[in-house]
This record gives structure tokens, C-alpha cells and sequence, in this order.
């Protein structure tokens, strides 16, 4: 969609849709926000509901990077881990590697 | 396969023109695959397969995408150093000559596994000298010795069963081992060797060189609980089974029947069992001949049990004899636990307490200075009951070998029972028996489990001009002395179970029908005989070759089906029912499937005809599963029964290749890439000059008008 030939009403009602759409375990809802809205945001010249893109924006921005660093942390350690906690690793794996522990 | 199919080859660029060329091959039939050119595919290959336990897993194990290395014919153990150290291409496929292939060579390779990418073993239709992979005490930790029964007999602390053993079927190797035979294929891998591979006056030898790759990648890892949760694992995308217990069904017969649906104890009921284990193992996976490990045992039995047909039917003696045939006993007495387990539990016919004795058949072929051994467990004779049933038995046994030439004597010293299937019922109860060997201490078997327990290690050997029906009747040596050894068998148990004193002398074991039995079975199992008493259905498991005596997970074991079979046309009594009615016995009056087992066999050919003369037999022979009950009770780390499991896998190959240098790869792959960058450069230029480049011919067309 393009987002020059939108209202800016529109604009601000898109992004806020995206911004709580990303509270229903969606991180990448909150990328898109980012990604898209960034020149609208920070690049444009100011218009009246610049002010609150820019906070849903950021907001966005730092919800996904706090589901960045949750979900390495989460991976890393079960990467490595999961081979010694046997039955639990076992069972909490979708697929389970074939001839290695 | 021809020598100038090898060209020399990349194998990274090869794979894509293998796949274009697959396409036009298919509308094509005779062209040539550039696969075929490349590869040269192993055919008659063994590989050694996973499997596991409680706590371990052993066997060997390869990379899902197979293991490559570059071949190395090792000529002496100092000829080691090239592969581990000095070789300058690991990692090395070292191809082992079987005199080499001891524990040394496979422990010092198995600690620089990174390069080593596998081990092919050639073995030689000639035996060694002696070769055993199992261990020295098998099957220490399942037997009736423990901590709290006769501890000072316990792991073999008085006599060492299996002093050959080296124990290599139970190490773990990260890296592939396959068996090749002595034939065209093993040479050709060691032209090729000889041809690439070979260092010249001292320098590193150049690539391209030859290499072989093995695929044998299992699925299971760890130890059998960890397989059979991974088994059982519902949510999963692909649920896929990565093991399978070892397991198949044990024979039993009776010479009176017993109703089939009424388990538990019978009253006033006492039994003699005669036992003899059905299976044995190898290294390789499935390639076991057992022929003096296990197949003496069994046979000796079967013509026991033969032998006492007509007088058990005359003279009935006071107590039952039950033949029992327990299958899986090499992977820690699988057969026996799971009998004992459905005796203690009521779900077999009779229960422990009806057992009066025991008597065992083990090893009884390789009987040098014509003395054969009875072995006891003295700990359960310090009991006075038991001591005196056991004297009792050796005494009727003893006694039986009269006019026989050899002599049944007892071991000097106190010692343990050897492994055996009656030590699996003395955990359950004090029993009285007795294994009959024909070794005092150690076993006189120099292969025991292994490949080379073969005909010929019982000095099966035939006169070379016969035709194989010819041979099926031969009566030989060793047929000879096994027959004295059942006729023995067979009036002890008749004794033991009461019979008449007088008839005794009566019964004698059919040397015709032993030497048919050895030759079926360690010869060729696809004869006449073996031909005659299996039903129709089951024919097509006889072949030219022997049978394996590997347990298996498949519930379909060639010696199962064919000593049940045996048992049934030995001991059983033929009858006049068509085909349906052996299939419905129920409907005729005096037959009931409760107390017999029915089978439809095919019979013999007659001289003037080719039908078959099927008929139907009518025995007291059964199949009871012999699965370890520690699969029954969901107990997989058991330390009391059987926990043994064998990997899944999806293919087993083995090819050889002419490999290129690491250098050569790379570079082929950097020119391919900077092709790739200057075609896109040079068509980037072009795109953004296009106009100065293709329009000159076009202005004067548009000036013209």
C-alpha cells in the first residue's frame, strides 16, 4: 500500500492498528510498523499526528527488540542445552535430529 | 564394472550435471548416467549397525550424508601411523585384512576418529585361528551370579567362559565399519588403491585419489530409554520411529498336550523341561552362522525329541517332558526372562512350581577326548532337595551312555553355571538342572559369536563329488557323534521323567535325520527335506544359503519357523484332514485347536509326479513371544531383564570414487562465482550504455522520414 496517497488520519489509525495488533504475541507486526512508518515518522516534515506515529513508532521499536533478545536468549540456551536435559528437551522439541543426541 | 568408467571428477559440479542428464536419460534408456561413470556401487557389503540398551549404545554410526575418505590398504599394525598421523589427506578409509582386524588396530582408530572415516573389513572364506568380538563373560549382569548369589562366581571370578573374546561387537565406533568378501569387488578397490594411492619413493601421493564412501546412518542415539521415548513422542511434525526391541517368538512341544487356553498351575502337574537356545550373533549386522554356539544345541534336541516319539506313545512316562527352544538368548537371555516372567505371572500353560527339573542342551559339538561335561549351579545344590534331584538327574544321564564311547562327567571343580538359559529360571526359584557342554572350563569354540562359526568350524566337510541331494543324505562325522549325543539326551529325559526302566535301551536317534538337520542348517536350508515339512507359504524363506541365527526385530526368524516346523513333523502325528478341515479343526469331533497345533505342510514329491503330497500335522508345538518383559512392563531401564534394541535406518550403501584435490574444489567454485559477478557486472554496463550501444542503426531509419 502506498502510504503517500493516504489521509494522515488513516495513516495514524493503520499504525495504531499495527502497534496493539503486536501486544497478540506478533513481534514482526511491530517490525512492519517500524520498517513502514519510519520516514512518515522521523523523515517527514511535522504534521498534526506525526507526534503520536512517532511515539507507536517507537514503542514498536522497542517491543520488538525486547522479543529479539528474549527469544535468542530462549534459542541459545535450548540449542545448547536440550541434548542434556533428556527427557524434558524431548519433549519440548517439535522436531527431534536423527542419530544425534 | 570397468576401470576406465573412473574418470576424474568433481564431485560438486557433477551433482547438477547428474541431475540434467537425469532428464534426458529418461526419454533416453541407453545412455550412458555420468553417476555410472563416476561411482562404482559396492554390492555385497555388510555394515555394522547400532544398537542399544539401558545405558549404552554400541555399534557404529556414520554422517547422515554418508562418510568419505580416502583409501588406505593397511598392511601391518606399524602401518597405522600413516592413516592416524602421518598421511598427509585424511580423513582415511582403512581397508583391513581380517588378521588385522583385532581389538588393537579398532581401539587405537576408534581414538583418532577424526581421521578415520571408516574401516571396511575383507573377510576371507578361510577362518583364523581364533576370533571371538563378544565378551569374555557374556551376559554377566543377567545371569543368577550376583552380589547376593555366590558373589565369589559372580563376572566370571572363577572361570572365564569366552577367554578369546575381545569384546568389539560391544565398543562404540563414531565412524562406519562394512564387511566386504574376498571377491572381483575387493579387488578392484584395491587396484584402484594401488593405482591412485600408493606413495612413490617417499612423496605424498598426488590427487586425484581413491576414495570410498559409506552410508550407514542410524537414527537412534543414547541408550533404549531415550529411542522408545523418542518412539512414543505424539506431537511432533513427522513422528518417526527411531528403534525397535530385539525380540521373535520361542518353540515349545510337549509330548502330552497341554490345553492352550488354561494357563497358570496345573495340580499334580510335574514337568521336565529340556531347553536349548535358537540364536547367536555376529559384528556385522545379521551375517551369524552359529553353528557350534547354537545350532549344535538345538539340533541335538530336535533329534532327541525324535527319538522319544514312538516311546512316549507305547510307554507313556509318569511326568511330562516339555522342549523348549528359547530364541534371543545372546542379547542377555531375552527367551528365557520373558518365560520365566509369563510362569511367574500365570500366563503360561504351567507355572514354576511344576517344574521338576531341568535339562539344557548348550554346546556339544567340538567334544575333544570324547568326554562331554554337566554342569551345575552350586549354590542352589546346598540345598538338599535340589542337590538330590540333581545327583538323580546326573545319574541318569551318566548312565545312559552306555555302549556309547563316551562318558558324561562333571566338572572337577566348583564352578558356576556357564551362560545359560537355566540360570534366567534359577533367579526365579531353586531349580534342579543341568547344561550339558562339551567344554569343562572355557568353551572349546574359538569363533564363539562370530562370523567364522560356520560349518566348517565343526568339521562339517562333504565329499566333493556330491550333488547337493547327495549331500543332504551323507550321514558325516560330526552327524555321527551329535546322534550319540541325542540318543543320550533322549533316555536320560525319558528316565528322569519316569518312564519304563526296560524301554530305555529302545531309543535311539536317527543319524539320517541329524546329518538332514546339519546340512539344512548350516549348509544350505533350501533343500528337499527342509522343502517338505514347511507349509507353502513359508517356502520362500528357505535359500541356497544358510539360515541367520540373528534375532532380529522383525518377528520373522528363518530358524523359528523352521525348528517349528521340525519339532512339529518329528514329534506330531500326520492326519488324514484336507486342507480346510487343518485350517478348522474345531468342526471334526476328536481334533480341538485348544490342545494341538494344526499345520498344512507341503510333503515330498513323489517319483512320477509334481504335485506335492501335502498333508496335515497335528502336533503339540507352539510359538509363545519372547519379547523381554521389560518392554511388557514399559521398563526400559531395567536391570533385570533384556533392554536390547536395534537402531532404524533409512538406506545402507557403500561406493568408491576417484576424489579431487581440496584445492581444486575451491578453485572451481571461485571461478564458477567470479563468472557469476562478472556476467552480472558485464550486464549491468550494458544496461546502463543500452542506448548508446543500440541505437546507432535506428537514427538514420527515423531520419529518413
Amino acid at each position: 500500500m502506498n502510504l503517500e496517497r493516504l489521509p494522515n488520519e488513516e495513516k495514524l489509525t493503520l499504525c495504531r492498528k499495527y502497534y496493539f495488533g503486536g501486544f497478540a504475541f506478533l513481534p514482526f507486526l511491530w517490525l512492519v510498523n517500524v520498517v513502514w512508518f519510519f520516514k512518515e515518522a522521523f523523515v517527514k516534515p511535522t504534521y498534526t499526528e506525526q507526534l503520536q506515529i512517532k511515539t507507536y513508532v517507537k514503542c514498536s521499536g522497542l517491543g520488538f527488540l525486547l522479543w529479539v533478545a528474549v527469544l535468542t536468549t530462549w534459542i541459545t540456551i535450548f540449542q545448547h542445552f536440550r541434548a542434556e536435559w533428556g527427557e524434558v528437551g524431548d519433549y519440548l522439541s517439535f522436531t527431534i535430529p536423527l542419530g544425534i543426541p | 564394472t570397468c576401470v576406465q568408467c573412473l574418470g576424474d571428477g568433481n564431485t560438486s559440479l557433477q551433482k547438477l550435471a547428474t541431475s540434467i542428464v537425469f532428464f534426458f536419460c529418461l526419454s533416453d534408456v541407453s545412455c550412458n548416467s555420468v553417476e555410472q561413470k563416476i561411482y562404482v556401487e559396492l554390492n555385497n557389503t555388510v555394515p555394522c549397525v547400532r544398537l542399544l540398551n539401558a545405558t549404552h549404545q554400541i555399534g557404529c554410526q556414520s554422517s547422515i550424508s554418508g562418510d568419505t575418505g580416502v583409501i588406505h590398504v593397511l598392511e601391518s599394525e606399524e602401518d597405522l601411523e600413516w592413516p592416524l598421523s602421518k598421511g598427509p589427506n585424511p580423513p582415511y578409509m582403512v581397508l583391513l585384512e581380517s588378521s588385522l582386524f583385532t581389538r588393537s588396530i579398532m581401539m587405537k582408530m576408534k581414538n583418532e576418529s577424526n581421521r578415520v572415516a571408516g574401516v571396511a573389513v575383507v573377510v576371507p572364506n578361510t577362518s583364523p585361528p581364533e576370533f571371538s568380538p563378544h565378551t569374555t563373560c557374556p551376559n554377566e549382569n543377567t545371569g543368577v551370579y550376583s552380589d547376593n548369589y555366590g558373589p565369589n562366581l559372580a563376572h566370571c571370578n572363577t572361570t572365564v567362559w569366552n577367554p578369546r573374546g575381545n569384546g568389539l561387537s560391544y565398543e562404540e565406533f563414531d565412524f562406519p565399519v562394512f564387511s566386504l568378501k574376498e571377491d572381483n569387488e575387493t579387488e578392484f578397490i584395491k587396484q584402484c588403491y594401488l593405482d591412485h594411492n600408493r606413495a612413490v619413493n617417499g612423496s605424498a601421493p598426488q590427487y586425484p585419489l581413491c576414495a570410498m564412501q559409506l552410508f550407514s546412518h542410524m537414527h537412534a542415539v543414547t541408550n533404549t530409554p531415550t529411542c522408545m521415548r523418542r518412539n512414543d513422542i505424539n506431537f511432533s511434525i513427522n513422528p518417526e520411529m527411531v528403534c525397535d526391541p530385539l525380540g521373535d517368538y520361542n518353540v515349545w512341544g510337549s509330548i502330552r498336550p497341554y490345553n492352550d487356553t488354561v494357563f497358570g498351575h496345573k495340580e499334580n502337574e510335574s514337568v521336565v523341561i529340556a531347553a536349548a537356545r535358537l540364536d547367536s550373533r555376529a559384528f556385522f549386522w545379521e551375517v551369524s552362522t552359529g553353528a557350534e554356539g547354537s545350532v549344535s544345541g538345538f539340533v541335538t534336541l530336535l533329534a532327541a525329541a525324535q527319538a522319544l516319539r514312538e516311546v512316549t506313545h507305547e510307554a507313556p512316562p509318569t511326568r511330562n517332558i516339555l522342549f523348549a527352544f528359547f530364541q534371543g538368548e545372546t542379547f542377555d537371555y531375552i527367551g528365557s526372562s520373558r518365560m520365566v516372567y509369563d510362569m511367574e505371572n500365570g500366563k503360561f500353560v504351567i507355572d514354576l512350581d511344576n517344574i521338576h527339573s531341568v535339562l539344557e542342551i548348550g554346546q556339544v559339538a567340538l567334544h575333544s577326548g570324547n568326554n562331554l561335561f554337566l554342569h551345575s549351579d552350586p549354590v542352589s545344590r546346598r540345598n538338599n532337595t535340589v542337590n538330590d534331584v540333581v545327583k538323580n538327574l546326573v545319574n541318569n544321564l551318566q548312565s545312559s551312555t552306555a555302549g556309547l564311547g563316551f562318558l558324561l562327567v562333571e566338572p572337577n571343580v566348583s564352578q558356576p553355571l556357564p551362560p545359560s538359559s537355566l540360570q534366567r529360571f534359577l533367579r526365579a526359584q531353586p531349580i534342579p538342572g543341568i547344561v550339558l557342554a562339551d567344554h569343562e572350563s572355557a568353551f572349546n569354540n574359538r569363533y564363539y559369536e562370530s562370523f567364522y562359526d560356520n560349518a566348517a568350524n565343526l568339521n562339517l566337510t562333504y565329499p566333493s563329488d556330491l550333488s547337493p541331494e547327495e549331500q543332504l543324505e551323507f550321514v558325516t562325522h560330526t552327524a555321527e557323534s551329535l546322534t550319540d549325543v541325542a540318543t543320550v539326551v533322549a533316555r536320560a529325559l525319558y528316565k528322569q521323567a519316569g518312564g519304563d526302566e526296560s524301554r530305555v535301551n529302545t531309543i535311539k536317534a536317527d543319524p539320517k535325520i541329524v546329518t538332514q538337520m546339519l546340512y539344512g542348517f548350516l549348509v544350505s536350508s533350501n533343500n528337499s527335506w527342509f522343502q517338505a515339512v514347511m507349509a507353502p507359504e513359508l517356502k520362500n524363506i528357505l535359500k541356497p544359503s544358510p539360515p541367520e541365527y540373528y534375532v532380529g526385530v522383525a518377528m520373522s526368524s528363518t530358524p523359528t519357523r523352521l525348528v517349528q516346523y521340525l519339532l512339529a513333523n518329528l514329534t506330531g502325528a500326520a492326519t488324514n484332514l484336507t486342507q480346510s478341515q487343518c485350517q478348522k479343526p474345531d468342526e471334526l469331533p476328536n481334533e480341538s485347536r485348544q490342545m494341538y497345533s494344526y499345520l498344512w505342510v507341503q510333503g515330498i514329491v513323489p517319483p512320477n509326479s509334481t504335485e506335492r503330497d501335502s498333508f496335515c500335522v497335528r502336533a503339540s508345538v507352539r510359538l509363545t513371544k519372547a519379547v523381554s518383559p521389560a518392554f511388557e512392563l514399559g521398563e526400559y531401564a531395567s536391570k533385570d531383564y533384556s533392554t536390547w534394541t536395534e537402531s532404524r535406518w533409512k538406506f545402507i550403501k557403500a561406493r568408491i570414487f576417484l576424489v579431487a584435490s581440496r584445492d581444486l574444489e575451491m578453485l572451481t567454485l571461485g571461478v564458477g562465482v567470479a563468472v557469476l559477478f562478472t556476467s552480472l557486472l558485464v550486464t549491468y554496463f550494458i544496461s546502463t550504455k543500452a542506448d548508446v550501444l543500440f541505437s546507432s542503426t535506428r537514427e538514420p531509419a527515423s531520419a529518413a522520414y
